[in-house]
């Protein structure tokens, strides 16, 4: 074809399509660890008593808030990045529901951020469970489960 | 995401009468739509009375280096008309979830067809 020998004899410039550093490291502890703080943030406000109004109660109930919120936020993008970018569509043969318990993984993530819900923060520890078991399923190894407290 | 088409008589035309840009790909972000080698076809004015789409392929300035340009596909057009802009291969890609939503502004084209595809080989380079 005429275009390929022009793209031979006159090479066109370089445009990148690069990433940076595929690492491929990957492993769902990082989504545990922050799920876990959600869960332990959620048991120590909801053992706070907002009847109390004084500013050291206010004041320790809006450090627990704010952490909780943000750790609900890295669970999310940990486990975003499991699903966009370690999960492959071959993956879906194995798990035909691996997008559902994504979406509904990252759903809880955003309900235990806007709600204090042990229900929810509970459900989410046991969301990202089950991406631990799928994840290493997938690679072929038997992992347990293990949590830090 | 639909296959590039190869450029027609039409995007050849066009390339002759400097209305296309032409360049080649260098890395695996956009595998396996572009292999590097690839070279592709780009129209520089697309853009001039009408934004990006979702889903557009677009040559767009590195925002961390703007003499950077790159080849990325839309995902999404945020509210503020801001883009959010990933590589097909997400394993090996470096874009929007790296360094956020890129502006209209730093698009300078949208890809519109395929040049010439690199031959079987030397496609691996990278």
């Amino acid at each position: 074809m005429l275009t390929n020998v022009i793209s031979t004899l006159f090479p066109a410039q370089d445009v990148a399509a690069h990433c940076d550093g595929p690492c491929g490291v990957y492993d769902p502890a990082q989504a545990r660890v922050h799920a876990e703080a959600v869960l332990s943030m959620t048991k120590k406000i909801l053992a706070l008593d907002p009847s109390d109004a004084s500013h050291d109660t206010i004041n320790t109930m809006s450090r627990y808030i704010a952490i909780k919120e943000e750790e609900a936020h890295s669970t999310k993008t940990h486990l975003l990045v499991l699903w966009t970018d370690f999960f492959k569509p071959a993956h879906l043969e194995a798990n035909p529901d691996l997008h559902d318990k994504f979406w509904k993984a990252a759903k809880l993530c955003s309900e235990c951020k806007v709600h204090v819900s042990l229900e929810s923060a509970q459900a989410l520890m046991a969301a990202v469970e089950d991406i631990h078991n799928m994840f290493w399923a997938a690679k072929g190894q038997d992992r347990p489960f293990v949590t830090a407290s | 995401m639909q296959p590039l088409k190869s450029s027609n008589f039409f995007e050849l035309l066009l390339f002759l009468l400097r209305r296309r840009v032409r360049r080649r790909i260098v890395g695996r972000s956009m595998l396996p739509l572009l292999r590097p080698g690839d070279e592709i076809l780009i129209d520089p004015r697309a853009y001039l009375a009408q934004p990006p789409h979702p889903d557009d392929m677009v040559w767009v300035a590195d925002p961390r280096n703007a003499a950077n340009m790159m080849v990325k596909r839309v995902l999404a057009v945020e509210p503020d008309g801001s883009l959010f802009i990933v590589g097909l291969n997400r394993a090996e890609s470096t874009d929007s979830r790296h360094f956020g939503t890129v502006t209209p502004e730093q698009v300078a084209g949208r890809v519109t067809s395929l040049f010439s595809k690199v031959q079987k080989g030397i496609s691996e380079e990278a």
